[in-house]
């Protein structure tokens, strides 16, 4: 039996590196596949969604992903704007909604809500972001994504730069990168800094430095990984606009870094990189995008076969 | 006889929480929900010198025997308390309270954004983490929590 079977995603911090490789090797299988025995994986399996944040990308990437494995998927894009919504909490709505499928996904703004959904739901449940605590099925995509690109994780010289204090990607890469031997480095304003009280039980396993400049890295880095700065995540406008402009990657940026570093992103991106960068060799979150289909799939296999494809 | 004897009366039937670090009484008294508006006889001896810490606050609760729930409440507010049960003017039951693996229920996670401070009905479980440096994790949202903000629910 492939040990995902039934199994709930909720965190990075129980996937370690054997349990990572697996899926790799499960995305790689998948991308290799013939369409029509891709198509067996999840035959006459139901993917069901709750988005009680909306999120087209992340859940059309799930949609793609079960369809390329022949499954089906239903659920409710926008829980928070819907009827189901009003009065009904959230115990109740994942009560009923994953009596309708065989592998539920959510996406809540309440940390924790995974673990709590996992806890009443009859079915194996899928974090696909939950508040400003994780998003482990971009974790996958993202190492995949490095590892793809780069041929290794080990080694690297790794740069994540944006908001670091409230981005949930942030939070789960950091708890996956935690699996190997890497040279990390954290950039962000002083007043976006990871929170200590998310990260204090990795310290001991991933060492890394933290910064307000970017130029200090930039030349080094293998991989850049560029998040979002929400502008309401500061006091005042007048903050926003003194750091905004310096976790900007422009195509000046660029040429500081080597050839082949690679830039990625969890998407949607704002205007944190520029669209000149679109067209440059390190730019690879289109990539990075499209991978996440491959390992969405992959994990999706592993969860509804026992013994897994 | 030992001083504090003399400083806080013997009570027939109830519970004496001794040796509580100096200075955490009332905040034993909170968390433990004793006052005075339940019409429980309560005395309170804070800062008395001993021995064994350098000061210490007890609490005697008439008709009023301590659970385990409340056990746990205290090894997170002070490690060191005793707890003893008094019947009939006999120390029945001498307990040295201790950390438990997890603690369900008793207190909030101190971050807001947790789906255990949401209106789904959900309990609050803490996992002690580090027995001797008092961190608990809320096994919801993953925090660490900070032991001296911690609200009791
Ligand atoms: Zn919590």
């Amino acid at each position: 039996m492939n040990e995902f079977y039934k199994k709930n995603i909720i965190s990075v911090r129980n996937l370690d590196k054997q349990k990572l490789e697996l899926i790799f090797d499960a995305t790689d299988k998948i991308i290799d596949m013939s369409q029509d025995k891709r198509r067996e994986i999840a035959r006459g399996k139901t993917l069901g969604y709750l988005f009680f944040e909306p999120s087209t990308r992340t859940r059309l990437s799930f949609e793609s992903a079960i369809a390329l494995l022949g499954g089906t998927s239903l659920g409710i894009a926008d829980a928070t704007s819907s009827s189901i919504h009003k009065g009904e909490t959230l115990g109740d709505t994942v009560k009923v909604i994953s009596s309708y499928c065989d592998v539920l996904v959510l996406r809540h703004s309440l940390d924790g809500s995974s673990r709590f959904a996992a806890e009443i739901s009859n079915k194996p449940v899928i974090n696909a972001g939950s508040g400003t605590e994780e998003h482990p099925t971009q974790t996958i995509q993202d190492l995949y994504t490095i590892k793809k690109e780069k041929k290794k994780i080990d080694g690297l010289k790794i740069g994540i730069a944006g908001d670091l204090k409230y981005g949930r990607t942030v939070y789960s890469l950091l708890y996956g990168l935690r699996n190997y031997d890497v040279d990390l480095h954290l950039i962000s304003p002083e007043s976006l800094r990871i929170r200590s009280d998310s990260t204090y039980d990795i310290k001991k396993e991933l060492s890394y430095t933290e910064s307000s400049n970017i130029d200090e890295y930039i030349e080094d880095l293998d991989v850049l990984y560029v998040t979002r700065i929400q502008k309401e995540r500061f006091p005042d406008e007048e903050e926003y606009a003194k750091v905004k402009g310096s976790y900007v990657i422009g195509s000046d940026m660029v040429k500081k870094m080597k050839d082949d570093a690679i830039i990625l992103h969890p998407l949607p991106r704002i205007d944190e990189i520029s669209a000149d960068v679109d067209n440059t060799k390190q730019a690879k979150y289109f990539e990075q995008a499209e991978y996440g289909k491959y390992t969405r799939a992959a994990l999706l296999g592993l969860i509804l076969n026992e013994n897994g494809f | 006889m030992e001083e504090t004897d003399l400083i806080v009366r013997r009570i027939k039937n109830g519970t004496v929480i001794d040796h509580i670090d100096g200075g955490k009484g009332l905040q034993v008294l909170d968390a433990l929900e004793i006052n005075a508006e339940k019409g429980d006889v309560i005395t309170i001896a804070l800062n008395v010198p001993s021995g064994k810490l350098k000061k210490k606050d007890i609490i005697k609760v008439e008709n009023k025997f301590l659970e385990q729930d409340d056990t746990n409440k205290l090894a997170v507010i002070s490690p060191s308390a005793t707890v003893n049960i008094i019947k009939n003017y006999q120390l029945v039951e001498k307990r040295h309270v201790s950390l438990p693996n997890e603690i369900e229920r008793i207190f909030r996670c101190s971050n807001p954004e947790c789906v255990t401070n949401s209106k789904e009905h959900i309990e609050s479980v803490m996992d002690v983490i580090d027995k001797d440096g008092l961190v608990l994790k809320c096994r919801y949202c993953s925090r660490m929590l900070d032991v001296n903000q911690l609200r009791y629910s």
